[in-house]
């Protein structure tokens, strides 16, 4: 692709004998428990949370007061280091506590068999990690891809894309919630009940998104309360004059391979189709409540309202998108062409026969394996047993998690090998910056002083430097990373950043 | 602080596809995963190890 993307997993954490006020300790606890090579100490140049690309700053970000009930009034105040004890890896990632969640953020990927084999790599230093607190604490510490605790609390899984900052605010804003609205009946992890909605007749339903239930505005700055289908937070990580990460929130956490990549590949199709002036196709008069109706139905057949013509359903709506893409991005690269003939596949099967899915997409994998077990035991779908079981299939451990049962007996399509996921725990992407940020952990550890998305700050000679790497977005970053990568000393690589670009190529 | 570098953007060289982790294979579309297979009846164990209230008892805080 021709573009940086990435993804941010926040864990649900189980700790035996403990609950929810325990957990930022326990996460940070765990994320320190990490044993593989690494260094503290965050970067947070150009990063501004309340900042909106809508063009302001709010003052506060919405919180979820129903916290508070697990807050310990007397526990100790934390500095923002103690807390989030980030931990940056030799493969480019960011591990680290968000708001009581071990999050791991993947390093920047360029192709979407990279960004596969980085969430799966994720998956492993969160649960080697989890097993080494474990063994510390002699009780047993699970955790969950998901997205719902199933009392109402959620936790996110975002997406990162790069793209251009001349698309106008709102054409970004307009032009993916309806992409956004409907995105899910591939994407969806698929979940037991319903939650945040006491007036729902239909309760006791499964439904194809884990996340759909949690949004109440179309766009906004906020991620944690109130929160939007598109996220208007403005951190581009690069040039800000040229680019934007668009931050997206409303996806959930897959286990499949598949649905990994085909979300991805999909929402950055729809980003080039912006880029190149797409126009929405078709603009929905409540997107929220259409988020909430299609997840709920999984028949595929229920139409939601559009502005100016006739309701339409999701199956339509992606289409309209996938026809576009089809038109103007044919042959663009290897994960577009994969990515759009997958597409269309995925939307004929959707139509004709959704179950056939099961080997690729969560929520069809995870309605096939609970459903037959919910008919043999007469249960509801929003019997907590059923949300215990739906709740099993996120468990990242291989011993014990239902979707790697599946996996395990064959019935699940991968994209990546178990050597390359493996060689993803410590090697970052060749071919993004990544590859920079992870050399500065694995050869010169010892001289950082932090690291971020866009530079590292390090001592040389007694002279604190700070390698910029706002710019090293493209693609020819490769040839930098192979240079830099040879270099024998820091002495060299110092000298080769200092060159200039032209002497590089 | 000095910054060291300040890289033109979008300068026009070749990628170079040098991914020593990518294997003949790879790019060759969904497979079969390669990990050994267990006896069928081995999910439905794991099923049934499923304590029936862990979602019940499962709090989480709100994440982003």
């Amino acid at each position: 692709m021709h573009r940086l993307f990435g993804i941010e997993t926040e864990y649900g954490i189980v700790v035996d004998g403990l609950g929810a006020n325990d957990w930022i300790a326990e996460s940070i606890a765990l994320v320190r428990s990490y044993a593989g090579k690494s260094v503290g100490g965050w970067n947070y140049r150009g990063e501004d949370p309340r900042r909106d690309m809508r063009g302001f700053t709010v003052q506060h970000l919405s919180t979820n007061p129903d916290d508070a009930q697990f807050d310990l009034p007397d526990a100790p105040p934390l500095s923002r280091e103690e807390e989030r004890s980030d931990r940056i890896l030799a493969n480019g990632a960011r591990f680290y506590n968000d708001h009581g969640h071990p999050e791991y953020a993947t390093p920047e990927c360029r192709s979407l068999r990279d960004l596969v084999a980085h969430d799966k790599a994720g998956e492993r230093i969160a649960l080697a990690a989890a097993q080494r607190r474990a063994q510390q604490r002699n009780l047993a510490v699970t955790l969950y891809k998901n997205n719902t605790d199933f009392h109402g609390a959620s936790y996110g899984t975002h997406e990162g894309y790069l793209m251009a900052r001349s698309v106008p605010t709102d054409a970004v804003i307009q032009g993916l919630l309806p992409f956004f609205v409907t995105r899910q009946i591939y994407a969806g992890a698929g979940k037991c009940g319903i939650e945040n909605d006491s007036t729902s007749a239909s309760a006791r339903t499964f439904q194809l998104s884990q996340r759909a239930d949690f949004f109440s505005v179309e766009a906004s700055v906020d991620t944690l309360h109130n929160r939007p289908l598109v996220n208007t937070r403005d951190e581009p990580h690069a040039t800000p004059r040229r680019f934007r990460r668009l931050h997206v929130i409303c996806g959930d956490a897959n286990m499949c391979e598949y649905a990994t990549a085909l979300k991805v590949g999909t929402t950055s199709l729809v980003l080039k189709l912006l880029e190149e002036g797409l126009t929405p196709p078709i603009k929905l008069v409540d997107p929220i409540r259409a988020v909430k109706q299609i997840s709920r139905d999984i028949t595929f057949k229920l139409a939601v309202e559009r502005q100016g013509g006739p309701a339409v359903t999701a199956l339509e709506i992606q289409r309209l998108y996938l026809n576009e893409a089809k038109q103007r991005l044919s042959g663009l690269d290897e994960d577009a062409d994969w990515t759009l003939a997958e597409w269309e596949a995925t939307l004929n099967a959707l139509e004709t026969d959704p179950l056939s899915l099961a080997d690729r997409l969560d929520w069809v994998a995870k309605f096939r394996l609970l459903d037959a077990f919910r008919e043999e035991e007469n249960l509801a779908w929003d019997d907590p047993h059923m949300q215990s079981l739906d709740l099993a299939y996120h468990d990242i451990d291989p011993e014990q998690g239902l979707y790697y049962g599946l996996e395990q007996e064959g019935e699940m399509r991968r994209l990546v090998t178990d050597a390359r996921i493996q060689a993803a725990m410590s090697c970052p992407p060749a071919d993004t910056r990544a590859f920079l940020r992870g050399l500065f952990v694995e050869r010169f550890g010892s001289v950082v002083r932090s690291i971020g998305w866009n530079g590292v700050a390090f001592k040389y000679n007694d002279e604190d430097l700070l390698f910029d790497m706002n710019p090293l977005v493209e693609e020819n970053v490769a040839l930098l990373n192979e240079e830099i990568g040879a270099a024998g000393s820091l002495d060299e690589v110092v000298a080769a950043i200092r060159r200039r670009p032209s002497d590089w190529v | 602080m000095t910054t060291i570098f300040r890289g033109e953007e979008r300068r026009q060289m070749p990628t170079v596809p040098a991914d020593p982790l990518r294997k003949s294979g790879d790019g060759d579309g969904p497979g079969k995963p390669d990990v050994k297979r267990p006896d069928t009846s081995d999910l439905l164990k794991r099923m049934k190890r499923v304590d029936p209230d862990a979602a019940r008892r499962y709090r989480q805080r709100s994440g982003e």
